[in-house]
């Protein structure tokens, strides 16, 4: 292919991508798996994925994210449901058929075989030229900053160099979905920052459709345009990160996804009762019930005084401080609840614990979730 | 500390002290067993390099040595992942089954294959030998690929299908070559557990089919000829040649690699 193939390429990629935009590319319907007849690992999950996203699996060890993965590679069979990729059932195309690329938390390259062997392999296994295959693995190589370093074993590389090689291989024969399952979890902070920013270029180049599984939550608001939150074997909720994050509709997205205060919002009359605070100034949602009063405890700041309307202004007991450096967390009650106030260290810096100050936040700030 | 180091001395030499009597009486000058020798030469070595009646059943102990190890494999190794991989009705009696002729006595074995192989009219035969010395070298060869099987990671195996290999490939390309040190291993111990067998050869391996252990026990109780302590002395040898070779071949990949590396 020339460049400017490869240009004309992107263009009608581009152009094309206005179109389907909302399409669905990969589709997961009602899907189902028990791996033991009884308890369910996965327990209904549906999920419209767009050609060339970036999606990701968040949520606790045990929900269900690998499963879900295994059977979009195929190595699990659902017990229920369908997969569909490109309007295609893919439940009866047995694994290596697929097309998809996957990377493994604990990379699994071949050890008997060097890096560009290891690269090579999908491509040997599609009886693609010899030539060829030295070529598009050394560029594949290339392209995760490792040219130099083909001729090495898994066991002569690093975690990091490893993980880059695992990379490349799986996705030098083109696939049409990447799966990533926790590819960084085994490497320290400063490498999986570093391989964060290079899988989003590598994302950002190639434009392929990705889906990368994680219990990591900052990795996955800055790395995804949208996550899908696990737990307990169903997606509790999947949208853009900062919809998870300002608009969560479950309190376990809101109490996984950043830190946060719950209060009990009840409906009376035509509005908003607060437990400890009273009466809110806030638009009643149409729901009838109970509902949670999300506060992030960074809405929270210290009252000044002034004009109390909108804001719920409360006198607060400090009995913990936690410094963070750049912010600093306050722990303490107010009105009989626990809250957790974050203020920036500068406007904390004269407050000690056993102080009692006044906190406030603005209503509007408060998310509500009805409760289930 | 220094005690423990005493210890491990003297078990050492317990275990190595027969040796230390037969390497050197090997060389000897004298025409019976004595020890210390009197003189040295190399003159029961010339005699049993030129002795039919010593040549022959090393060429038997080889070759059934071989065909044992090879009958072990072709056994074991489907046996090793049905086991660690499936989960089936009667996994553990199965496994039990696979343990027995390690737990039953050698010579409860050897008369029990003395009186069935009369039947089946393959006494005195290399075929029988190895049927019997097969059936002894499954345990510990069992025990040995099983292991490694356990070891074996398998998403290797989903990581070759996800790139395109079908499940016959994929065993071809990296189940096998993975697993090649785990079987290697197996198959040497299968190999020198039949070299090394004496009660079962000496009940049912005969004159035709005689292995070196029944040679030599034959000589030991007929003739006391020196030569034994030659033909013990070059057992010993290729013995512990073959046991140091995987940790010899070891060390020369692990040399290669830290070389390229550097
Ligand atoms: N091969 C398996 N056999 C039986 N149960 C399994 C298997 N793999 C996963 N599970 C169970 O399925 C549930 C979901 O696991 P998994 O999909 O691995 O979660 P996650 O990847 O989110 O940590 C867990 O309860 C786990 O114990
Ligand atoms: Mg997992």
């Amino acid at each position: 292919m020339t460049v400017f193939d490869r240009h004309m390429n992107a263009l009608s990629q581009t152009h094309s991508q206005g179109v389907v935009m909302t399409q669905a590319y990969l589709e997961i319907r009602d899907l189902v798996k028990s791996y033991d007849g009884k308890q369910q690992a996965v327990r209904g999950i549906s999920l419209d994925i767009r050609k060339g996203e970036f999606v990701s699996f968040l949520g606790p060890s045990g929900s269900g994210k690998t499963t879900t993965l295994m059977m979009v590679a195929g190595f699990e069979m659902p017990t229920s449901g369908s997969i569909l990729l490109g309007g295609r059932e893919i439940a009866p195309v047995p694994a290596h058929k697929r097309n998809i690329g996957m990377v493994f938390q604990n990379y699994a390259l071949f050890p008997h075989m060097t890096a560009l062997e290891n690269v090579g392999f999908p491509l040997r296994m599609r009886k693609t030229p010899a030539a060829e295959i030295a070529r598009r693995a050394a560029e594949a190589l290339d392209m995760v900053g490792l040219a130099a370093f083909g001729g090495r074993h898994p066991r002569e590389m690093s975690g990091g160099q490893q993980q880059r090689v695992a990379l490349a291989r799986a996705l030098v024969f083109g696939p049409d979905v990447l799966l990533l399952d926790e590819p960084l979890g085994a490497l320290d902070k400063n490498l999986r920052e570093q391989m964060q920013v290079e899988i989003k270029r590598i994302h950002r180049e190639l434009g392929i459709t990705t889906i990368y599984v994680t219990h990591d939550q900052s990795e996955a608001m800055t790395m995804s345009d949208r996550i899908a939150v696990f737990s307990q074997g169903v997606v509790e909720q999947f949208a853009p990160p900062l919809d998870i994050y300002q608009r969560p509709t479950t309190r376990f997205v809101g109490s996984f996804i950043g830190d946060s205060n719950f209060l009990d919002v009840t409906r009376q009359n035509d509005g908003l009762v607060a437990q400890g605070i009273g009466a809110l100034n806030i638009a009643a949602p149409s729901q009838a019930g109970k509902f949670h009063g999300l506060v992030r405890p960074e809405a929270i700041g210290l009252w000044t005084g002034g004009d109390e309307q909108g804001h719920c202004v409360l006198s607060f007991l400090i009995e913990g401080l936690v410094h963070y450096g750049d912010s600093v967390l306050l722990i303490g009650s107010a009105a009989g609840l626990n809250l957790r106030a974050r203020l920036p260290s500068v406007q904390a810096s004269h407050l000690h614990e056993g102080d009692t100050i006044r906190i406030a936040w603005r209503e509007n700030d408060m998310h509500l979730i009805p409760v289930q | 500390m220094r005690i423990t180091l005493a210890l491990a001395l003297l078990v050492a030499l317990f275990v190595l002290g027969p040796l230390l009597v037969v390497v050197p009486m090997s060389f000897s000058t004298a025409n019976s067993f004595e020890f210390p020798p009197p003189g040295y030469w190399l003159g029961y070595y010339r005699s049993f390099f030129g002795d039919e009646r010593w040549l022959t059943p090393v060429f038997n102990s080889i070759g059934i040595g071989l065909a044992t190890m090879l009958l072990t494999m072709l056994l074991v190794i489907p046996a090793s992942f049905a086991m660690v991989r499936q989960r089936f009705m009667g996994r553990s009696a199965i496994n039990l089954l696979l343990m027995m002729p390690m737990i039953v006595p050698n010579i409860v074995m050897a008369l029990g294959y003395y009186t069935y192989f009369s039947q089946l009219k393959i006494i005195h035969s290399p075929l029988g030998v190895v049927l019997a010395h097969t059936c002894l070298s499954v345990p510990v060869c069992y025990l040995i690929i099983a292991a490694s099987l356990k070891g074996f990671d398998r998403n290797l195996e989903r990581a070759a299908m996800n790139l395109g290999a079908s499940p016959l490939r994929t065993f071809w390309e990296v189940t096998f070559p993975v697993l090649r040190p785990g079987f290697l291993v197996g198959g040497l111990f299968a190999f020198i557990h039949s070299f090394d067998e004496a009660v079962v050869a000496i009940f049912i391996s005969g004159q035709a089919a005689s292995t070196l252990p029944r040679k030599m026990f034959d000589s030991i109780r007929i003739e006391a000829d020196p030569i034994i302590s030659v033909v013990s002395t070059l057992l010993f040898a290729v013995v512990l040649l073959a046991v140091l070779s995987p940790l010899a071949w070891r060390a020369i990949v692990k040399a290669r690699s830290q070389f390229r590396a550097a």
